[in-house]
């Protein structure tokens, strides 16, 4: 992408000092909206149960996956729930699933002290032949045995099985399916290359220095400064830079304060401190020259439950300052020169990597665009906040690109759907282990890696 | 030439100062373009070079291009040595840009200290960081620093709809707490207050900032406040000030400002003289103080620099005559004027309007004792108000 268009000028710059070098100006930005209002919350109540969320999840998406069911099953089969059941009978059922899994972490177990437990260490997974699937509607729960993938599919997620009820009270699946890819946009996009830069993991506040130098070297690629004339054409025409969470490393999350005694802890200050302010310079330099969102990720100074509202502006005082700083929700929708953009931090992603077998994050991510749910392990083993209105995590329509950031590796995928829909699904990779940031060309939804490197002591290159 | 003196500068840099020079270091360094600093470089390598060729220098390149990795075509970015140039030239299967990256004497071991040189000088640049750079970007402009009233009157229209909390978008402040018609009352008592006490303009206008830190933060933050709202107000009108002010306060208490700014601005023209009861919410307590309060106003009235000192030491023996005082407090009667005055102003209940006029009154302007007294009056009445309601409060 940048590379066939800079190349006639690549030298350039190998020469003395010739002519007034020219600058570029940075393409304006065109039909941007934000349409993330549904994540973000207002006033907050934590007084509701859980349980209204899941009723409003199945209640949005009961109709759509009827439809989808009598489409693929004929329009003739029975729907039935649960309390209609008839042992024999052929019919399809519209639930929630349920997974039990025994090595699941239960906060019952870690404090009852029949147990006399100690708290399981975090597994990477939490899967066990032994789990099994149970379909929950509004009244009762089936057990589930048959055509079904018990290690593939996670809590929450909103199905139609087909299939009847055996005489053991279990319900024998012979197909299933899910929402499906939600109605396509109509598509608006640019006709000239416009690029968006998604990255995600910078890590700032970390022990070691090593992606400092990567991350510098990110910045004067976006502001222009790096690169021969032609590679700072071609970066002029870098829209917008998203910056997908994790913005913060791990390190600055050590709870020093809740281990130690408090006169030990009270003259030290967070490591986040230093860490926030390190990124309100990086900010400030993105700002003066191209439009940027910061989504928050799971290590960033804000709520921890979905959705996490933006970073306040008073943490980023230089940065705010300037009207193309945008602090945005997790997940974050918005329309950017009329290709519409849908993307979370990675969280809703990597738990579903904990409780599935799925080992892909891009085929997770496309799992969750084919199911309709952003998040469905939300609320059971990711923290979301006790909605009971509307779940704003059901698709409702298909976003033109669809990311997920703190991947362990870039991925991307152009996926073509019957209705038309063509969504481009990019695993954003983790900037910090990496260095690795993507540029997504907004004319024809094609991804490009772009990787920076210093040079160290081992010198591979 | 001119155009030479470059060439002695970055020798002056890279051999007498043994400087790591990277390209955008010089180029914030002499004021140029970045092309051109890299173009500058190049040169300088290439004379000394031809020059002497025993000179001992570094170079490192920026290489970018396209690479074949992991199966799709990625675009690579590298800072690498002059040594491994040509390695690297060669892995890229396209190549986008190659140019001088740095200079130095010695040879670096790790590229630390080129990403500390560019972070120093960045972080001394932090104002105009793009000012040398080859993109310009015509969106980024700093916001306008009165976009911040808008969002209090935005919070108090979100605060209206406390059902719909969940999924609509509240614009809710987390920060503001009661119902903002009380504030709006309390903000509209203020504004009035303000307007009344001071006789000169400036002293008004500083009395009006003191007043809202006061309510928002009472006691702990005013004194820098102050500092800030004084150098705001130095510069424009009084009215225009007032006017300005009352809704900064909101700014930063959260709370709305547009009524306070009714008031303030009613309230302002009998300005003059504003001691006596012509104004309403302030005759009870001027009254109650007025034995100590008259003189010391007007001595008050003069000391505008040394106000914010006069804070501070006021707010020290504030709460050290508070115990002094109080007893004195409590023998005055709260006579009904409070009362009155209170009433004609936006409805609010009483016992927020308290609870916040003392603190208003702890931080105001000149830390008249007028106003001292008002505040221990006042903490009277939030006492009475626990114990029994008795008094107006």
């Amino acid at each position: 992408m940048f590379s066939e268009q800079a190349a006639p000028m690549a030298q350039g710059l190998l020469a003395p000092p010739s002519a007034e070098p020219p600058t570029f100006p940075r393409v304006p930005v065109s039909g941007y909206s934000d349409c993330s209002q549904p994540f973000q919350l207002g006033e907050r109540g934590f007084s509701r149960q859980y349980a209204h969320i899941y009723a409003v999840r199945l209640a949005g998406m009961r109709p759509g996956l009827e439809q989808r069911a009598r489409s693929l099953w004929g329009n003739g089969i029975a729907l039935r729930k649960l309390s209609e059941l008839q042992t024999g009978e052929k019919c399809c059922v519209v639930g929630t699933l349920f997974k039990s899994m025994q090595l699941q972490p239960s906060i019952l177990q870690e404090i009852s002290e029949e147990h006399n437990l100690v708290p399981q260490p975090p597994l990477p997974k939490y899967i066990q032949p032994s789990d099994e699937l149970i379909l929950e509607d509004e009244l009762q729960r089936i057990k589930l045995e048959g055509a079904i993938d018990v290690q593939r599919l996670v809590t929450g997620t909103i199905l139609a099985v087909y299939g009847c009820e055996q005489d053991d009270g279990r319900f024998l699946v012979e197909d299933h399916c899910f929402a499906g890819l939600p109605p396509p946009l109509p598509w608006n996009g640019p006709s000239s290359d416009r690029f968006v830069l998604l990255a995600s993991g910078l890590g700032l506040g970390s022990v070691s220095g090593e992606a400092l130098l990567s991350t510098q070297l990110l910045v004067d690629v976006v502001t222009g400064q790096l690169g021969a004339e032609g590679e700072q054409n071609c970066a002029a025409h870098i829209t917008r830079v998203i910056l997908a969470g994790n913005l913060l490393s791990q390190n600055t999350q050590s709870r020093d304060t809740i281990n130690k005694a408090k006169y030990l802890t009270k003259k030290t200050q967070a490591a986040s401190v230093e860490a926030v302010k390190m990124l309100d310079e990086i900010l400030l330099q993105l700002c003066t020259s191209v439009p940027v969102d910061v989504m928050p990720g799971e290590f960033d100074p804000t709520n921890y439950t979905l959705p996490q509202q933006p970073l306040h502006r008073c943490m980023l005082p230089l940065a705010s300052a300037y009207t193309t700083l945008r602090l945005v929700t997790n997940p974050y929708q918005a329309s950017l020169d009329g290709v519409r953009f849908l993307g979370t931090s990675g969280q809703n992603i990597s738990d579903i990597f904990k409780y599935s077998s799925m080992d892909d994050y891009l085929e997770i991510l496309e799992w969750t665009l084919l199911a309709g749910h952003i998040s469905p392990t939300a609320p059971d083993t990711l923290g979301c906040y006790p909605f009971y209105k509307s779940d704003p995590f059901i698709l409702t329509e298909c976003p033109h690109v669809y990311f997920c950031g703190n991947a362990p590796r870039f991925q991307s995928k152009l996926l073509q759907g019957k209705e038309g829909q063509r969504v481009l699904l990019v695993a954003v990779p983790d900037f910090s282990a990496t260095q690795t940031a993507c540029l997504v060309n907004l004319r024809d939804l094609s991804c490009q890696p772009i990787t920076f490197s210093g040079f160290g002591a081992d010198s591979e290159d | 030439m001119a155009d030479e003196l470059y060439l002695e500068n970055i020798d002056e840099f890279v051999t007498d100062q043994n400087r790591v020079v990277t390209y955008k270091w010089l180029s914030y360094t002499l004021g140029v373009h970045v092309n051109l600093a890299k173009q500058m470089l190049y040169d300088y390598v290439e004379r000394k070079r031809k020059e002497n060729s025993g000179a001992q220098l570094h170079v490192t390149y920026l290489v970018a291009g396209n690479l074949l990795q992991n199966g799709h075509v990625c675009h690579k970015v590298a800072v690498v040595r002059e040594d491994k140039l040509e390695a690297m030239k060669s892995k890229l299967s396209t190549i986008a840009s190659v140019h001088v990256y740095s200079v130095q004497k010695a040879l670096l071991k790790d590229s630390s200290p080129l990403y500390n040189t560019d972070y120093d000088i960045v972080k001394t640049n932090l104002q105009h960081c793009s000012k040398f750079s080859a993109i310009r970007c015509a969106a980024a402009v700093p916001r306008p620093p009165r976009e911040a009233p808008a969002a209090p009157a935005q919070s108090a229209q979100g605060q209206r709809d406390p059902g719909t909390a969940s999924t609509v978008n509240g614009h809710g402040p987390p920060a503001a707490k009661g119902p903002p018609q009380q504030h709006r009352g309390i903000m509209g008592m203020f504004a009035a207050k303000a307007a009344a006490r001071a006789q000169d303009a400036p002293k008004e206008a500083k009395a009006e900032p003191k007043e809202a830190p006061g309510v928002s933060a009472a006691s702990s933050k005013p004194p820098t406040k102050n500092n800030i709202m004084n150098n705001f107000f130095g510069k424009a009108a009084m009215n225009k000030l007032k006017a300005n002010s009352v809704p900064e306060q909101p700014k930063e208490e959260k709370e709305v400002g547009k009524p306070s700014v009714a008031v303030a601005e009613t309230e302002s023209s009998p300005n003059s003289a504003a001691e006596k009861p012509g104004k309403k919410a302030e005759p009870a307590r001027i009254q109650q103080k007025d034995k100590k309060s008259k003189t010391k106003r007007v001595d008050r009235s003069d000391d505008e620099e040394e106000r914010d000192a006069e804070n501070v030491k006021k707010k020290r023996k504030r709460i050290k005559q508070l115990e002094s005082d109080s007893s004195d407090e409590e023998d005055v009667p709260p006579s009904p004027t409070p009362e009155e005055e209170r009433a004609p102003s936006p409805p609010p209940a009483p016992a927020p309007k308290a609870e916040l006029e003392p603190a208003s009154t702890e931080v105001s302007a000149a830390g008249r004792k007028r106003k001292r007294k008002r505040v221990l009056k006042s903490k009277m009445f939030i006492d009475e108000e626990e114990g029994c309601m008795g008094k107006a409060g």
